[in-house]
Formats: structure tokens, sequence, C-alpha cells
């Protein structure tokens, strides 16, 4: 019992400690990168350095005296999911300024609406998401593009 | 001026003239509900199609656009947790959660009256004592601004007031990131890293679809798996309508402060609705009962959000009209649109062009009312969306915040700060170290900067910064308000400590909270 709360506790993560060392590496990130600025430019990013710097000090010291705890994840299949979220987003992103928005949306949708549906690869589903995926992005496209005349991505690939 | 303010109404509601007005409301709701596209773009898009039109149907062309988009920035707040515009930044904290709750109706309905009620009251302002204010509008200098951006820090203490602390350092960390790009005196290029494109800085629009959407779905749709966006679904009735109008109306005091919160920040050339929405809601969780309820979904956040945006329309007209000062982006468009008209702003306005003048200030308190029909009937369809199920509404969720980061600047690398920003949203909710204060210090870093370092110029022409910076009348309140404001949290607790003392009930969770639900 007392080692599966051990392990438990192992598990969680210290927040203030995390949130607190990278506030200072921001700081320090921050300060080498301003230093030749001129004292009128400068003036407000030293103050509000100096500011950030000791409130990231007082966090780390309170991540060490008295730390807040936190699970990250609550399973591993919400760890999963969230990971292959920000992959399927990531592709997404790399491929509009090369496909362009409608290529790029088009494959991004059917597969977003794919994955996140319950039952992934049943013929209905799939013939469902890809007239869904027409319907969807060619609506987008035309509201913004034709009728709010809003420039949308343009790709290298296909224009 | 009482017959041309009722001449002016006349004109308006001339069917072609009201027609006009409805088009532009609509139009104004449709470009403050997609984010991205601000009121500034709407006006700036629309302007051309009033050159063919008379000054007077065109200007209430506008008056509909600008109102409008001034209530449809809370319709995505409240739906997806995305203000359409960074004045709406506000509303997400009530709006949200009451969407969460299936209660989306009533958030959608108290923002359509609030915006209205914030609409009228800075229109009643606006048409009777336009002229005297746009005068203390002018005593307005740096160090007014700077200590305006002081006590608008100062409502982090609210915000998270579970954890000021890490709260002041997530503002620390907005402030820094408002530094990026070319310093407006000086003109020293800061924190680029090697990309031009940063010379501009970093957009307000791309950093709040970065920290408030994305977050959420990853975490509800993706993480969770939620069937749909809204934990219950959304039941729209009429009820409810009559509900929101009746429990508002009962509070006229959060009402009427908080409007009148909006009009004062409007008429300050330059302070924006994103500035009012924040004071407003700071001031209506100090002063109410139940701060606990706030942050938790209330409809009087929602309102005091709104009513204060709503009513910085009008009152960033009253410099616009009065003396040629654009109080907001949106009042240049307008001033542009005037001049293009043959307009010239001053008192010429309010004599030889008096009817036109009143008709588009009508026009304004008319497009408030039109805001309350449309907002709350068309609750009933807005309110409904987020019982889409998910797999169907989060990848259109994406579209629009890829193209709203897009369109600000037709620019990719906006789009990659949109998306690292909600990646940086994502671990920090996780962190439990809440990013509602980095946008706080995103919006107010410029305003502090910019009054820190004229008036430290002024000041050293003056002989002290010091003295140049406090020894003003607006300052003077300004700084009691930052005082105050700071100190607040001490004495609700001391107060809550004496409560208990007296009471039967030691433990009443109610007392011990404060904003937002912390403890």
């Amino acid at each position: 019992m007392g080692q599966n709360s051990e392990t438990q506790s192992a598990k969680r993560l210290n927040a203030d400690l995390i949130v607190g060392i990278v506030s200072l590496g921001l700081a320090a990130l921050v300060y080498f990168s301003t230093r030749e600025l001129s004292k009128l430019g400068g003036v407000f990013v030293d103050y509000t350095l100096v500011a950030l710097t000791v409130l990231a000090l007082l966090t780390t010291a309170k991540g060490l005296v008295k730390p807040e705890r936190i699970r990250f994840f609550e399973s591993v299949v919400e760890r999963n999911n969230v990971l292959v979220g920000i992959c399927i987003l990531l592709l997404y992103l790399i491929f509009l300024p090369l496909a362009g928005f409608l290529p790029a949306s088009y494959a991004f949708y059917f597969c977003f609406n794919l994955y996140l549906a319950d039952e992934r690869f049943t013929t209905r589903n799939i013939l469902s998401s890809a007239a869904l995926t027409v319907l969807v992005v060619t609506a987008f496209y035309f509201i913004f593009h034709d009728f709010l005349e809003v420039p949308l991505p343009e790709g290298r690939w296909f224009g | 001026m009482f017959d041309f303010a009722l001449t002016g109404l006349s004109q308006v509601l001339l069917p072609n003239h009201f027609l006009v007005l409805f088009i532009g409301v609509f139009m104004g709701i449709v470009f403050g509900a997609l984010p991205g596209l601000t009121a500034t773009m709407g006006l700036a898009l629309l302007v051309p199609f009033t050159f063919t039109m008379s000054p007077t149907a065109g200007l209430i062309m506008l008056a509909g656009i600008y109102v409008g988009a001034m209530y449809g920035d809370a319709i995505p707040a409240i739906l997806i947790n995305t203000p359409g515009t960074p004045a709406a930044i506000a509303t997400t904290f009530d709006g949200f959660p009451l969407a969460q709750k299936g209660m989306a109706q009533h958030g959608l309905v108290a923002a359509a009256v609030a915006s209205s009620f914030g609409s009228l009251v800075a229109n009643i302002v606006l048409a009777a004592a336009a002229p005297p204010l746009a005068e203390v509008s002018l005593k307005f200098g740096p160090p007014e601004y700077f200590w305006l951006g002081i006590f608008g820090l100062t409502i982090i203490s609210t915000l998270s007031s579970g954890s000021p602390i890490k709260g002041f350092l997530a503002g620390s960390i907005g402030m820094i990131l408002s530094a990026v790009g070319m310093a407006d005196l000086g003109g020293d290029i800061r924190l680029t890293f090697g990309f031009p494109e940063l010379q501009g800085g970093i957009e307000l629009i791309v950093a709040l679809i970065g920290f408030f959407c994305l977050p959420e779905i990853l975490s509800s749709v993706i993480g969770q798996r939620r069937a749909a966006y809204a934990e219950k679904m959304t039941k729209p009735s009429l009820n409810v309508i009559w509900q929101v109008i009746t429990a508002l109306f009962r509070r006229p005091t959060l009402m009427l402060r908080s409007s009148i919160i909006g009009t004062v920040i409007g008429f300050a050339p330059g302070a924006g609705g994103n500035i009012a929405s924040m004071v407003s809601y700071n001031e209506a969780c100090r002063w109410d009962k139940h701060p606990e309820e706030y942050g938790k979904g209330t409809i009087k956040g929602v309102a005091a959000s709104e009513a204060a945006n709503s009513a910085m329309a009008p009152g960033s007209l009253i410099p616009l009209l009065t003396l040629g000062i654009p109080g907001s982006p949106p009042a240049a468009v307008i001033l542009g649109a005037l001049m293009l008209h043959g307009m010239r702003p001053g008192a010429e306005l309010f004599t030889d062009y008096a009817d036109i003048t009143y008709s588009f200030i009508m026009a304004l308190l008319v497009a408030a009312f039109l805001v309350t029909l449309i907002g709350s009937f068309g609750s009933f369809f807005f309110s409904r969306i987020i019982n889409i199920p998910s797999r169907y509404l989060a990848p259109a969720i994406v579209f629009m915040t890829v193209l709203g980061s897009y369109a600000i600047r037709n620019n990719m690398l906006d789009v990659w700060i949109m998306f690292i920003f909600g990646i940086i949203g994502y671990v920090s909710n996780k962190l439990k170290f809440h990013p509602a204060p980095i946008v706080l210090g995103l919006i107010l870093g410029p305003f502090v900067e910019e009054g820190l370092v004229q008036s430290m110029l002024a000041g050293k022409a003056a002989g002290s910064t010091f003295i140049y910076m406090v020894y003003r009348p607006i300052s003077g309140v300004l700084i009691f308000l930052c005082i105050m404001s700071l100190l607040w949290p001490i004495f609700a607790a001391l107060k809550a400590k004496h409560k208990q003392a007296g009471v039967d009930n030691p433990f009443s969770a109610e007392e011990k909270e404060g904003c937002n639900g912390s403890k």
C-alpha cells in the first residue's frame, strides 16, 4: 500500500519547480538577447526582467519548500491521443504552405475527422468523412476567399 | 440638441436606412464572430461600399457594423473559448464555463443584452456630453497611460488569487512577449531572433487564439475524446431570454458600473475594449457579494465584460467626433469615412453637419437594440453550434484558428506562433499556470512601456520624472486605485475572517473564496 502510494507520488510532477526553472531560463535568454539595446529601447525590458527574475526565483523557492504536485496526463491513452493530435496538427501546418489551403485542408479534415471517430475505418465512416470533408472545406474556402476576400495560404506545389 | 437627436432618429427609422443598419449589424456580428476578423477589418472592408451611398446612409451602415462587431466577438468567446476580437477576452472567463454547463444560450443572451445596455449608456453620454468629455480626454498624458496600464496589471491579483506569485510571473512573461519587435521609442529591434516578420511584434489575436482555443481542443476533444465540445448539451428555450433579461435588470449597479467603465476607457484615446472588459470584469468580481461565482460560469461575468467593451465603442467616438482624435482603431476607420464624405471632425460636426452626425449617433443607439433582438433570437441557432459532435466541429474550429491567425498579416509565422502558444497554453494549464495573465501582460505591456518611456523623457525635461509621473490629478486617482486593487485581497480576507467570527457556520465556503472561485 505504502509502496503503491510512493510510486504514485513519484509520477507526480513538481509544477512550481518546472514553472520556476523554465521562467528563469526565459529570463536568461531575454537578458543575453537584449544587452545591446539603447536606453529608450531597453528600459522597459530591464524593469520587466527584474520582476520576471524575482518572481521566477520565488516560484522556484516555493517549488523546493512547498511544491504543488500535479499529474500531467490522467492516463496513457490520454497522452497518446494528445501526441497523435499534435502530430496531425503539425503535419497540417507543414503541408499548408507547400500544398496550399484546399489540398492540405481536405487531407487534414478527412484524417482528423476519422481520427476522432469511434469506429474509424468502416466503409460508411470513410465515405461520410470524405463527403463532409469536401462540403466543409469547400464552404470555408468560398466564404473566406470569395465572399470575405480574405487571402488564404497559397501552396508552392499547387499554387 | 434634442431636436437634432429626434431628427436623427427619424432618419435612422426610414425603411431604406433601417435596412442598411440591419445589414450593417448583421455583417458586424459576422466579422466579430470570426476569430481573426476584427471590427476594424470589417469597417475597412465595407467602407468602399458606402461611397455610393449618401453620407447619412453610409455612416448608418458603419455604425451598425461597429456595434454588431462589438457583440459578435462574444459568440466564439462563449461557445469555443476563443474571443472573436481581443475585446472579448474577459467574456471567455465566464462565458465558456456557462457553455460547458449547457447554458450557452444564457451566456449569449446576457452578452447581447449587456452589449446593448453598455452601448445605450455610452451613446447617451456621447449625445449629451461629448465636447466637455473630449477636453478631459486631452488630459490623458504618458503618466496617466502608464498608471492605467499598471492598474490593469493589478487585475492579475483577481485572475489568480489562488497563487498571486505565479499570476504576476505569467504577467511578466506577457510583458516580455509584448516587447518583441521594434520599440516604438528608440526603434530598437528586440527579441525577433532573426525573424524579420516579428519586427511588427506578436499579434494579440494570434496569442488569444493560441492560449485559449487550441488548449481546449487538445485537452477535451483530443485528450479526453469528449463526444461534444460542451460537457452538457444546450437546450435553447424562449424562457431563457426572459430569465436572463430580468436577472440582469435586477443588477442595475453592475450594468451601469460596467457601462461607465467602458465609456471612460473608450474616451481615453488608445485604450481599447480589451482593457475596458478586463477592468470591468475585475470590478464586477471585486464588488460582488458572491465573488466565488466568477470564473465558474455566471451571466454577471459575461455582462460585466460585454457591457464595458460595447460601451467603449461609442466612448471612443467622443474624442473622434469632437477633436478628430480616434480613440480606437475602428474609430480611425470611421474618421477616414467621415473625411471621405467631406466631413471634418470638430465643432462643425455638431453645427453644420448636425443632422448627419446625430443620425450616426442615433444609428449607434438603434443598432444597440438590434443587437439585443438579433443576439437573443440568434442564440437559438448559435447555442446549438456546440451540440455538433466534436469530430465534425473540432476540425472546423482548427480551420478558424489557422485562418484567423493567417488573415491578420497574411503570414505563416503567425500561424506557427499560434500553434506554439497553443502547446504552451496546454502545458501551462496542466501545470496550473493559467495563461490569462500572460495575455493581460501582452495587452498592457505596450501601454506601460510607452507611458514609462515618454514620462521619463518628459520628466527629465521637467526636472523630475517622479514628480511628473505622480503629482497629477488623474495619476493620483489611478495610483490610489492601483493600491486599493492590490490590497483588496487582503481586505477581503480580513472581512471574511471578521464575518466568520460572528456567524454560526465558520466553514461557509462562500466567504473564503476569492474571485474566479480560487481560495
